[in-house]
């Protein structure tokens, strides 16, 4: 899978772009964090990618919101179908958990990075949704995002645990922390209960 | 795995809002925090100051830390605001309910005095206005030698634009003065959306001026050497340790007395603390 694009494509690139030193970057593993775990329902990548565009460009200025949007191009639009390919920093969203991959350009991501605490509120379908953005881990490649997310909820699952309220939601929080892996091909093995239990 | 902690969360009357501080706090990773009581005298009145809370009346069993098995500590913390020289009185007995003191000045003189004198853990730096004084090297190096930590709260530039550009204009200078040593970032969040999780936190003191290695001190290693600082302040001369739950006093050998005017050793913040 390439790890440029979000989607699983049975891509035509050629391994030397996979190499190219302008194609690395950083992935942030973010978590957004509400008070009221309902309102992350309504989140989509779109508007996390505005908001996080926002907040650069009102904290950096001019000079962060060209960061932000630098992106390559000119050889994609020859191999690639535009429209499957989206352009934003956003590569992953999780609407249950409120997981959020961002990608940023290697050599400027702590300077974006330093933008995402001034993150007040999200934006989204209209009403706006007050949260903020904790970054659980950086990497390299969404791969290793994805092991250390696999671990992180290995973890909520066992701190829901204790906080189960009858028997059959404990023995749903078991098999699934027995089924955490990551399999070949999927983007995760995980599949857990959304539980209103969970912190 | 380093602990982190955060030093600063503004007290307020609401026992739920608290709650709810609290255990962000712990979902977030902090293993430490403060509960702020923000002391600020006036000339004209006689004002008491807040007595702490006690951590069992406000929270019936403390959240277990992200990543953790243990869980959160929760410290009591005053913060004097000092416009006059009287208004901070040392080794007044009811200082004696916090486990730290905080002070922030607000003249040249004050800023003086409490790095090279007053018996206290933690210099506020205020964020909501241009600092009227500089930050000279030598008290500064003198409240470095002697363990005293600058505070720098971040919740404000979350708030408010101009509070933005306060914050970093004062930490900036301030890490000037200081090189990035015995500096703690941390919230003074009044409400669960103001936190910021330790990983944001150090790369927020990237922006003010610190390195890599200092940042990460800044919530970590720095925070827990003030901890310690305090406890080693409320120990009388250095040498008896009073426990609340015992009705003796058992002795701990090995440290100078304090009045000999030296710092006892386990007083200045050490680069490596285990």
């Amino acid at each position: 899978m390439c790890p440029s694009c979000a989607v699983c494509l049975n891509c035509a690139c050629p391994k030397l772009f996979l190499t190219a030193p302008f194609l690395v970057g950083r992935y942030l593993l973010c978590e957004v964090i509400v008070p009221d775990r309902r309102h992350l329902l309504l989140l989509d990548d779109r508007a996390v990618a505005a908001s996080v565009r926002e907040a650069v460009a009102r904290v950096h200025g001019d000079y962060g919101a060209a960061l932000c949007s630098s992106r390559f191009s000119g050889y994609r639009s020859i191999n690639w179908a535009p429209t499957v390919l989206s352009l934003s920093s956003v590569k992953y969203l999780n609407a249950h958990t409120g997981i959020v991959f961002l990608r940023f350009p290697k050599r400027c991501y702590k300077l974006l990075w330093s933008a995402l605490p001034f993150i007040t509120s999200i934006e989204a379908r209209g009403q706006s949704i007050a949260c903020f953005l904790n970054c659980l881990h950086v990497g390299g490649t969404i791969r290793t995002c994805q092991k250390f997310l696999i671990r992180y909820n290995t973890q909520q699952l066992h701190r829901m645990l204790p906080k189960c309220k009858n028997e059959e939601e404990k023995q749903q929080v078991k098999k699934s922390i027995l089924k955490c892996t990551l399999t070949k091909g999927n983007r995760k093995g995980l599949d857990f209960p959304s539980d209103d239990d969970e912190d | 795995m380093s602990v982190f902690m955060d030093l600063n969360l503004n007290y307020t009357t609401d026992k739920s809002r608290m709650r709810s501080l609290i255990e962000t706090a712990a979902h977030l990773g902090f293993s430490t925090v403060a509960i702020n009581h923000v002391f600020e005298p006036t000339a004209k009145k006689k004002q008491e100051i807040p007595s702490p809370t006690l951590i069992k009346e406000l929270i019936d069993e403390l959240p277990a830390v992200q990543g953790r098995s243990r869980p959160i500590r929760v410290l009591n913390r005053l913060t004097v605001v000092m416009s006059d020289s009287s208004h901070f009185r040392p080794n007044a007995a009811e200082y004696r309910g916090f486990d730290l003191l905080a002070v922030q000045p607000t003249t040249e003189k004050l800023f003086h005095a409490a790095c090279m004198l007053y018996e206290v853990d933690i210099i506020c730096v205020s964020v909501t206005e241009k600092l009227p004084f500089f930050f000279k090297r030598a008290p500064v190096n003198g409240a470095v030698g002697r363990g005293v930590v600058f505070e720098v709260s971040y919740s404000a530039a979350i708030r408010d634009s101009t509070r933005r550009r306060y914050t970093i204009a004062n930490a900036v200078s301030l890490m000037e003065s200081c090189r990035g040593k015995n500096v703690i970032l941390s919230s003074a969040a009044e409400k669960p959306l103001e936190i910021r999780g330790p990983y944001d936190i150090t790369n927020l003191g990237l922006l003010f001026g610190l390195s890599d290695a200092d940042a990460k001190d800044a919530v970590s290693t720095t925070c827990r050497s003030v901890v310690l600082h305090a406890e080693t302040r409320k120990l009388a001369s250095g040498i008896i340790y009073t426990m609340k739950s015992c009705t003796e006093s058992s002795s701990l050998q090995g440290a100078p007395p304090a009045d000999t005017g030296e710092a006892p050793a386990a007083k200045r913040a050490k680069p490596h603390l285990t």
